[in-house]
């Protein structure tokens, strides 16, 4: 039984490729610099996540060594929130290192998060840092463009191309045997970089990973692999296109350049022109207005607080917030925090809104720009992109209003009612209701969440797979061997 | 087994060559089993459009071409199966030897045969047993055109397209080409020989055409004619 000339043609491509040395030295360099890109990616997750856990407990020990005190004053204690790294962030940092990684949590305030690995760094980080997936997402396109430029026009050019027409090959059979023949080559570097990226992954589950962790592996190996397909699909089709291997080359180079470096910056710059941002300050003086509209808690003279005790007092019977059955004063805060809690929820989701237009902005343009799909897609599976970290901002938010509520609640349920003279020590509950407090935990968002987040990219991937077969199909009724 | 009706080629234009009349004018042409068919004609005077259009790199304009009585334009790959194809120069992969690339080639065309098998046809289409497994990009041009020879006895074509397959070769080579064409004839192979060389042409041709600006102008018998003869007739007519 005959090989199929699908299967001899992409063998032959296979061998052809692999018989360069430059191919062999290109693969060494790149293994190279995989294994230092997995080296380091490894070691920074290993300290981050050390220091995240350390600190966190830290923030844990502390919270509890509190001695008696009045609730209110715990509140103002306050706690941290340290933002924990996700297992394939060692895989693709994605913004993590230019997010802020710890966040103060008190009562009547939203703190924002702070200290970006980026904000601590020298210059060097803006170079970009060197991770597996940046190789994968462009280093192996780069290199699939650079030895599949010559797939079908150095066939053309040397004539060969008239001989294996000759022999009866079709155009589908000899694209995409060209096309296979090139992505075994490329999967000769992918294989071993996933492999790595899995090995290192289930290095850092510490135990059995949960299957939404196998499911965003799974997911990532299978959107690298797709892409890397494109890229020969693209790469043995603009070769079928040209006149010659060098202008084979020409077009592809210039195309990745494009594509990796000029329209994602473009992208990002033109989302956020549309879709401006408020600037920090503009951010909080507006939130800041709203509450002094809605009134002060702090102060007593306050026309809403005024309205609230009358009918706090109405609806009891008595005549003075001292007779009341509760402590007042927590009942206030607890008021306050409310209105103010919600008033920054409303601004800060408008915030979110701009901020997801900007991001849809940016997904939109990998219709045009397919390394968009998948550096997007990468980033919201390895849980490094702004998805993951408004979660967790959101998830600190909530936890900040539990603690200042449940401290309210303490002080509303177990400080005395009258005012304490001068001379007299603060009110003060046991320091064992600290322990009531849960700790705080993040939780990340699940595949499902983030693929919902996530559906343009995955709509662009499926329409530049459609398109390549569609231009794939064309090219097989046009192309000539002349 | 090779058949033109009407053949006609026009380039679109403004594309590379063209010109005001078809580079193929109403080619009419039948060569049967053994027959070989020798084109004589200027550069330019539709020889290569021809064989183009047999072998369906080139769409014709009007008329068609057909092989072992299918249509070329409709059926480019049942009709190629039929036919082996030989250019000026024959072009294979400089880095594979002459027995890989007869490997790669025959099973390209669904032939699988073992390594004698392989050396036997390399053999017969003449080229020496040392040079087997030398690599091709050591080859002169005659050894390649051997080793074309041999890819068209494997693939068993039933027809033979062969664009100036003599010119640049010395005359040692020339005249064991000729001998292997002569042998192929006899074979029943259907020949299509496009030309410069009358003597070589008055010597294995069974029919010579003469074609000038796009047309076949004269269609003669060689076995009635010297070559000296064709040569005025040549002469005159282009």
């Amino acid at each position: 039984m005959p090989l199929s000339p699908f299967r001899l043609i992409a063998r032959h491509q296979w061998h052809t490729l692999l018989r360069e040395r430059a191919v062999w030295l290109l693969l060494g360099l790149v293994l190279l610099v995989a294994a230092y890109a997995a080296a380091a990616g490894w070691t920074t997750y290993r300290q981050q996540q050390a220091t995240q856990v350390h600190y966190q407990q830290q923030a844990r020990r502390d919270w509890l060594s509190n001695p008696d005190k009045h609730p209110h004053r715990m509140a103002h204690y306050g706690h941290f929130a340290f933002r924990p790294r996700a297992p394939l962030s060692l895989f693709d940092g994605g913004m993590d290192r230019f997010l802020g990684n710890a966040i103060f949590l008190e009562a009547h305030r939203q703190n924002p998060v702070n200290f970006s690995e980026a904000g601590f760094s020298t210059g060097l980080l803006r170079f970009g840092d060197l991770s597996l997936a940046l190789l994968l997402q462009v280093l192996l396109p780069l290199l699939l463009f650079f030895l599949g430029a010559g797939t079908v026009a150095a066939d053309r050019e040397n004539g060969t191309l008239r001989l294996l027409l000759t022999q009866g090959v079709s155009w589908p059979q000899l694209l995409l045997g060209k096309a296979a023949g090139l992505l075994a080559v490329g999967l000769l570097l992918g294989v071993p970089l996933l492999a790595l990226t899995g090995g290192l992954w289930l290095a850092a589950q510490g135990g059995a990973p949960s299957l939404d962790e196998v499911l965003r592996f799974g997911l990532l190996t299978l959107f690298y692999g797709l892409y890397l397909a494109l890229c020969c699909g693209v790469a043995v089709l603009v070769s079928a296109a040209s006149r010659t291997a060098r202008t084979a080359l020409v077009g592809l180079i210039g195309g990745w350049l494009l594509l990796t470096m000029v329209l994602p910056r473009a992208a990002q710059a033109l989302g956020s022109y549309v879709y401006a941002l408020p600037s920090k300050t503009a951010f909080q003086t507006a939130i800041q207005a709203d509450i002094s509209r809605q009134g002060d808690s702090h102060n007593p003279d306050d026309p809403h607080y005024q309205a609230l005790r009358d009918s706090v007092l109405r609806a009891h019977g008595v005549a003075t917030t001292d007779q009341l059955p509760f402590n007042y004063g927590g009942y206030v805060m607890a008021e306050g925090e409310k209105i103010s809690a919600g008033i920054y929820t409303r601004h800060y989701r408008r915030l979110l809104d701009t901020f997801r237009q900007q991001n849809q902005f940016a997904r939109s343009v990998a219709f045009l720009d397919p390394y968009l799909a998948l550096k997007n897609l990468s980033m919201a599976l390895a849980g490094t992109d702004f998805l993951a970290y408004t979660r967790f901002q959101q998830q600190a938010e909530a936890y900040r209003y539990a603690l200042a509520q449940q401290m309210n609640q303490l002080q509303i349920e177990h400080i005395p009612n009258r005012k304490r003279p001068p001379t007299e020590k603060d009110h003060t509950i046991d320091r064992a209701y600290w322990q009531r407090v849960p700790e705080f935990r993040y939780q990340a968002p699940t595949v499902q969440q983030v693929l919902r987040a996530e559906w343009v990219s995955v709509a662009a991937f499926g329409f530049w797979g459609l398109l390549l077969l569609g231009l794939g199909r064309r090219a097989a009724t046009r192309l000539t061997a002349l | 087994m090779l058949q033109a009706l009407n053949l006609t080629k026009r380039y679109p234009a403004g594309a590379a060559g063209a010109a005001d009349r078809p580079a193929l004018n109403n080619l009419n042409l039948t060569i049967a089993p053994g027959e070989i068919f020798c084109l004589l004609g200027q550069n330019g005077a539709g020889k290569t459009t021809t064989i183009n259009l047999f072998l369906g790199f080139l769409q014709p304009t009007a008329g068609q071409a057909l092989v072992g009585g299918l249509s070329v334009a409709e059926h480019p790959l049942e009709t190629r199966r039929l036919l082996a194809y030989l250019p000026e120069t024959v072009m294979l992969y400089p880095n594979l030897t002459g027995l890989e690339n007869l490997d790669f080639f025959a099973s390209l065309a669904g032939f699988r045969y073992s390594a004698a098998e392989r050396r036997d046809l390399l053999l017969r289409a003449g080229l020496p047993a040392e040079a087997h497994a030398r690599r091709v990009g050591t080859y002169s041009k005659g050894m390649r055109q051997k080793v074309g020879i041999a890819i068209a006895l494997a693939k068993q074509a039933r027809a033979l397209l062969l664009d100036e397959p003599t010119s640049g070769l010395d005359p040692k080579a020339s005249n064991e080409f000729s001998e292997l064409l002569l042998a192929l004839g006899q074979a029943g192979t259907a020949i299509l020989m496009a030309t410069h060389d009358i003597f070589r042409a008055k010597e294995v041709g069974t029919r010579i055409g003469i074609m000038r600006e796009g047309q076949l102008v004269e269609t003669l018998p060689t076995h009635s004619l010297t070559a000296s003869e064709l040569e005025t007739i040549y002469l005159q007519t282009v």
